[in-house]
């Protein structure tokens, strides 16, 4: 049985249905990442399961017990915001230690377990702040300590890092990974960001229109997507039309086709050839529009010496690694 | 640089000039409140404070201000134990409500003074509500008054602290919905609160109308004395607008330094 189990959750809001018959299972320890646009549903199967949001009908199981009906108060369940919701009234210790204080947990085994926590997230020093008085991935590096002093039996992380600039992202998703994996605690974390999902996760839901439209490893999402949304969401895929495709391989092919930019390799003999239209430095890749039988193609190079560079309007020959092919419906 | 300091001095000349404008009548007042008397000259022909000493020793002003306190204090107190749920309530549950509320709040000032007197006396001067003549009309009166003072400061204050998500991560940590509130929310509430009960006390501290067309000389308030003598010395009545101002002030001075401590 799995540690928590969602069970034909239905959710309507003013009559449209938010999502139906969502049903995943998640193992203890795993961290779970719900990807997929916005209003998609993600986030409101994260409120619903941390029971700020009521749902209309399912289960939600966690560790083999229906926490449906109880408050959020009672579900022992922690949760960290977007827009981190640190109490502006108190410093980073008050912060850190109200959940205790709410449990009326004794004076001095608070403050030990808020100084743990707070060491924890390498905030230490800054327990009498105020969080005005701090930056933006020092507040959810906070509110993540105070989410974790109650010690909850599940995390629940709605895009923590959306607010933060692009270091400071990449330097937390690691602390917030390494955390997880120290303490073994089972978390859901909600992201529209593909490249979060793929580095963070344990296992991906990839979810669209309120329905989870495939659930695996990042390898599996990132190289095999099941359907057309899930290919135009996860990487760059070449995604062509049945004519483009049956022109393209020279064989009728029914459905559309997927084709990753790094599956297609240029140079040296390929048994295509192709006029490079434009070309786009992205730094350690040079993302290349290649024209192929009428057909445009995105093809990344990585970037290994400005010698190699084609310039636009050169003809190049092209080679497709025919496992990287995908039909998809 | 040099248009620069140019518009800059400028810009202070008319902030100045208008600073001055504004300050002179109440300068004028200040020194009439203090000269023994000034009639056909240019300047008084002796400062003195007697008529401070008159003014603070006359019992019927000093009941006029503990009056038109009382009935300040009154009817802050009701708004803001009305109008704090009442926004949270707006805020949290019922977001939509806010623009209703918006065109509810505006009624007070829709109506003018005189025209809605009339219609209190109407409704409170008999009946089973006969309020007409005591200060629980003035009470009632001027929560209204209060009301958009109150509602816009503290409905700004509302949107810049995230209400939601705060009521949200507290509720998650244990906290009831009466705990996060007092906990969370409304410590985060005190600057909003006290700019407008700040503004809204030094309003109906200066109310005249209401006061004198409701309640009149049976509950006399600070501006009903003034109004009431007004065919006596000048000097008196000048030592009570400096008197009331300076009041105010001192108030203003003293609720900043409060709000300021903490934080």
């Amino acid at each position: 049985m799995s540690f928590v189990s969602v069970q034909q959750l239905h959710k309507r809001y003013a009559g449209t249905p938010v999502f139906e018959n969502i049903d995943c299972q998640i193992e203890r320890g795993e961290f779970v990442t719900l990807l997929g646009p916005s209003g998609c549903g993600k986030s409101t199967l994260l409120r619903c399961i941390a029971g700020l949001t009521p749902v209309d009908s399912g289960r939600i199981l966690l560790d083999g017990q229906d926490i449906v009906p109880l408050s959020p108060q009672k579900r022992g369940i922690g949760m960290v915001f977007q827009s981190y919701a640190l109490f502006p009234n108190m410093t980073v210790e008050q912060n850190v230690a109200f959940g205790l204080r709410m449990q009326k947990v004794k004076a001095d085994e608070s403050l030990a377990r808020v100084r743990e926590v707070l060491d924890l997230v390498e905030l230490g020093s800054f327990a009498g702040r105020y969080p005005h008085q701090l930056s933006g991935g020092q507040c959810q590096r906070v509110a993540l300590a105070r989410s974790l002093v109650t010690r909850p039996r599940l995390l629940l992380l709605d895009e923590p890092l959306s607010a933060l600039d692009a270091r400071i992202r990449k330097h937390l998703r690691e602390q917030i990974r390494a955390i997880q994996r120290e303490l073994g605690l089972t978390t859901i974390f909600v992201t529209h960001d593909q490249e979060e999902a793929l580095t963070m996760s344990d296992r991906i839901f990839l979810m669209n229109q309120g329905r989870i439209v495939q659930s695996g490893d990042a390898e599996t999402l990132y190289t095999a997507p099941v359907d057309l949304f899930a290919a135009g969401f996860i990487g760059n895929y070449n995604l062509l039309d049945p004519d483009s495709a049956s022109r393209l391989l020279q064989r009728p092919v029914a459905n559309r086709l997927a084709i990753r930019p790094e599956s297609i390799t240029l140079g040296l003999n390929g048994e295509l050839d192709g006029e490079v239209r434009s070309h786009s430095l992205l730094g350690n890749v040079i993302r290349y529009r290649v024209r192929v039988r009428d057909v445009e193609l995105v093809v990344d190079v990585l970037n290994r010496s400005s010698a190699d560079l084609h310039a636009d309007g050169q003809r190049v020959s092209l080679s497709i690694d025919p496992t990287a092919l995908r039909e998809v419906a | 640089m040099r248009a620069d300091g140019h518009s800059n001095l400028y810009h202070r000349m008319v902030v100045y000039l208008l600073f001055m404008i504004m300050l002179l009548p109440l300068a004028g007042t200040l020194l009439y409140s203090l000269a023994t008397s000034w009639s056909a000259s240019l300047l008084p022909s002796g400062l003195t404070l007697k008529w401070y000493v008159a003014l603070w020793s006359e019992p019927r002003f000093l009941a006029a201000f503990g009056q038109s306190l009382l009935v300040c204090v009154g009817a802050l107190l009701l708004s803001v134990v009305l109008i704090l749920p009442l926004l949270f309530v707006v805020h949290y549950h019922f977001p939509k409500l806010d623009a209703l509320m918006n065109v509810l709040i505006l009624l007070p000032f829709a109506v003018p003074p005189v025209v809605s007197s009339v219609g209190l006396l109407q409704l409170y001067g008999s009946g089973p509500m006969a309020m007409v003549g005591t200060p629980w009309i003035l009470i009632g009166c001027y929560f209204t008054i209060a009301l958009p003072f109150m509602y816009r400061a503290i409905t700004n204050n509302l949107q810049a602290i995230n209400l939601r998500d705060l009521m949200d991560a507290a509720q998650l940590l244990g906290a009831s919905t009466w705990q996060a509130a007092f906990l969370v929310v409304l410590p985060n509430l005190r600057k909003g609160l006290m700019v407008a009960l700040l503004l809204s006390f030094s309003f109906l501290f200066g109310e005249f109308v209401f006061a004198n067309l409701l309640v009149g000389t049976r509950y006399e308030t600070l501006q009903v004395y003034l109004n009431n003598m007004r065919n006596s010395s000048g000097h008196f009545n000048s030592a009570l607008v400096i008197s009331y101002f300076a009041f105010v002030l001192v108030l203003t001075w003293v609720a900043n330094r409060l709000n300021k401590d903490k934080t």
